[in-house]
């Protein structure tokens, strides 16, 4: 698979990333707005749903694409699952904060948390490694069919795309390198017995 | 029994459908293919056969069925990996016992008796390892291996396959879940998704890779969906006693040894992770995945391309264990298998199995009547209950959410049991039904398919779901009698049909040996004590 530019006029790079970040911002709104979206089955009113779409979904929305944006970056490598674990572990607990705060606020409740705050950012922390794990698996899922789509005009999508398919041929290399190390040490041992 | 190699003078190509007859001259030793036989093991039988024909056709012997060609195993992908045929297993593990059995059971006893979930769900992550060491050193299923043992075992599983599965009561959770939030009658909602599980495998090009896809995308929701709704509703307290309660090793209350309540456990671990034979379907998906020895055998397509389905080989293929370049790719194939084993089918089961306990524990803190309910055993009241008290809690959207992932937990077993179903039964047939090589694999599975659906039909407009109740017994004793005969026969066929450089160690054996007096042990115990089977 070989990428290149067209000539026409490119993209600005800020929409360049921003279309690269839709895989995150999917799967961080289905999350985030997935019990917004039955709010709205259940018939609750509008104000409650509009609280739980903005007070989770958005900051969920925001971290994915986050998520993605870093990813374009090089600062994590592709369908890596230690950096994304600890990106939730500190982002899952800070947008279940704001929503709980935000719900708090609009609806006019008197306690925001039900539980002491560090408990609470503790619980969430645990929880995270749960979403990291569903976040990557529906990432990895979705995003190189769309990447592929969109990489004749976006070189931040194409460079992306190329950073799959050398890690697939590193991760390939480095299988082949070992074999050959293994085969060489019984060589070796072969020789000196 | 004499697991030896064999020569023959007549080659066998992967498309040949005469040869069930077994070359006679045996050699003492495996040996290496021959390049012109590597190079054909790429290309189909026409090439086998073609102007430049192998020096020498190798085999190897495994009981008294037709001999194994000797074939190039291919080279492993990155033991670390994403997606894989576990998905299936998970899609079908995480079910109505994870979501409902033992979150009621930690609710009843406290969370110290997921010790044993956590010894059932590590149980089923080892014979997961050993369904696959047969698939992919022979490209054969678990049902294939256990003909070339003793065929009478291949047609039990076959014959309890049909009694156990063919009844549509798996669809009524989820579907009476899914009514509790839009009110459309459960039945239309289980009859219009049995058709659609239909025609989406009929047209489907190859059904494996559809079914991963959508597999994949409604697990990853239900992780990230249980996690958000989890971190909603439960707690730090909640969250810890289930971790810890998972360690509390040989805690029992007295009240779980009684007539009405060990059965019960015994049913909740039958059905932590994995139940019934959902593991040896394991191995029809790893196949068509095309692990290991089984990208020499053809992917199954939907009806709508069954003039595309390549012909079946008449049995599997074995790789040279011999050569060391063979052996140092087959362990390249046991890791990738073992990270698919214990970091996605363990970790995530775990994963959802916390979330859905931490829901229950926070259901009965918002309202302690739910234990009650919980305690009669009547699985839509108690799961009404549990919605309740979300509802009352917080809001009623946290009911609605627990109905919807019990419904998506509902659709993820019907397309995997459905699939599974029709994909082993077909299997079995295509092989040893005389003349049902007349149809292509697909038809014969589209024959299963909409076989167990129009008969599901049937049954849940006009009779019972989960069986006439003359039989309930039976079909769950047989469920979970199934589990302990096939970890005897995982020991048969792997100890006995896989040339020994390939076998498992001691411990593993040790392992599915205590697996099958495990199961079986509780099994029967149940019965003769309490004159009880499972519930």
């Amino acid at each position: 698979m070989s990428t290149h530019t067209t000539a026409a006029p490119q993209m600005p790079l800020a929409l360049q990333y921003a279309e690269v970040a839709i895989p995150g911002i999917g799967v961080g709104l289905i999350a985030g707005a997935f019990a917004a979206g039955v709010a709205a089955m259940a018939g609750l009113p509008a104000v409650q749903i509009a609280t739980i779409a903005t007070g989770l979904g958005i900051p969920l929305a925001l971290l994915g694409a986050g998520y993605c944006v870093l990813l374009a970056l090089g600062k994590f490598g592709v369908g890596a699952v230690g950096p994304v674990a600890f990106y939730w572990l500190v982002g899952f607990p800070l947008a279940r904060l704001t929503d709980q705060y935000l719900v708090a606020t609009v609806l006019g409740h008197d306690e925001i948390l039900r539980e002491p705050l560090l408990s609470f950012l503790a619980f969430q922390a645990m929880l995270s490694m749960g979403f990291a794990i569903g976040f990557l698996w529906l990432h990895e899922r979705i995003a190189p069919h769309l990447l592929i789509r969109i990489k004749d005009h976006n070189p931040v999508a194409a460079h992306l795309v190329e950073r799959y398919i050398s890690q697939a041929t590193a991760l390939e290399e480095r299988r082949v390198n070992a074999k050959e190390e293994r085969a060489a040490k019984r060589g070796r041992r072969r020789g000196s017995s | 029994m004499d697991s030896s190699d064999i020569n023959s003078d007549r080659p066998l190509g992967r498309d040949d459908l005469s040869g069930t007859d077994a070359p006679d001259a045996p050699v003492p030793a495996q040996r290496g293919p021959s390049p012109a036989e590597a190079g054909a093991s790429d290309s189909g039988a026409t090439d086998t056969g073609a102007s430049e024909a192998p020096e020498e056709e190798r085999y190897w012997k495994a009981g008294r069925l037709e001999q194994m060609p000797i074939r190039a195993l291919p080279d492993a992908p990155p033991s670390v990996h994403l997606l894989g045929p576990t998905v299936f297993l998970v899609a079908l593990g995480v079910g109505m016992g994870e979501s409902y059995m033992w979150p009621r059971l930690v609710l009843l006893f406290g969370p110290e008796i997921r010790w044993l979930f956590l010894v059932g769900v590590s149980l089923q992550a080892v014979v997961m390892l050993e369904m696959s060491r047969y698939a992919m050193a022979t490209g054969e299923s678990i049902f294939f291996g256990a003909a070339r043992v003793f065929k009478p075992l291949m047609w039990f599983f076959f014959v309890t396959a049909m009694l156990v599965y063919i009844w549509p009561g798996h669809l009524s959770a989820g579907a009476s879940a899914f009514e509790r939030v839009s009110g459309i009658p459960w039945q239309a909602t289980a009859v219009t998704g049995m058709l659609l599980v239909g025609v989406i495998f009929t047209m489907a090009k190859v059904i494996y890779n559809l079914l991963e896809n959508v597999l994949s995308i409604c697990i990853g929701l239900l992780v990230v969906g249980t996690s958000v709704v989890a971190g909603m509703v439960g707690n730090l307290a909640d969250l810890s006693s289930t971790i810890t309660g998972m360690f509390a090793f040989g805690y029992f209350p007295q009240e779980a040894l009684s007539a009405a309540w060990f059965p019960v456990i015994v049913g909740s671990i039958a059905f932590a992770g994995p139940s019934g034979m959902q593991q040896m379907w394991y191995t029809l998906h790893l196949r068509d995945k095309g692990a290991g020895m089984g990208t020499h055998i053809p992917r199954i397509r939907g009806l709508a391309h069954a003039g595309e389905q390549e012909t079946m080989p008449t049995r599997g293929f074995m790789f040279d264990t011999s050569k060391p370049e063979e052996m140092a790719k087959w362990k390249g194939w046991r890791r990738w298998v073992t990270f698919d084993a214990f970091v996605l089918f363990w970790g995530i089961t775990m994963l959802v199995t916390i979330s859905f306990t931490v829901l229950a524990q926070a259901s009965a803190r918002f309202d302690p009547g739910v234990v009650d309910v919980i305690r009669d055993g009547e699985r839509d009241a108690a799961l009404d209950a549990m919605a309740a008290s979300f509802t009352a809690a917080g809001s009623p959207i946290f009911g609605t959410v627990f109905f919807l992932f019990i419904s998506l937990i509902g659709l993820n077993a019907t397309f995997g049991l459905f699939d599974s179903f029709s994909r082993g039964q077909a299997d079995m047939t295509y092989f040893f039904v005389p003349g049902a090589r007349r149809f292509s694999m697909s038809k014969l599975y589209a024959f299963f398919l909409w076989g167990v659906i129009l008969f599901g039909i049937g049954v849940l407009l006009w009779g019972p779901a989960d069986g006439p109740s003359g039989i309930l017994d039976t079909l769950a004793f047989l469920s979970t009698f199934a589990m302990g005969a096939y970890c005897v026969t995982l020991l048969l066929v792997n100890n006995l049909m896989l040339p020994k450089p390939i076998r498992p160690g001691i411990l593993t054996n040790a392992i599915i040996a205590f697996a099958a007096v495990f199961y079986l042990g509780m099994l029967f115990y149940s019965l003769f004590a309490f004159g009880v089977v499972v519930s």
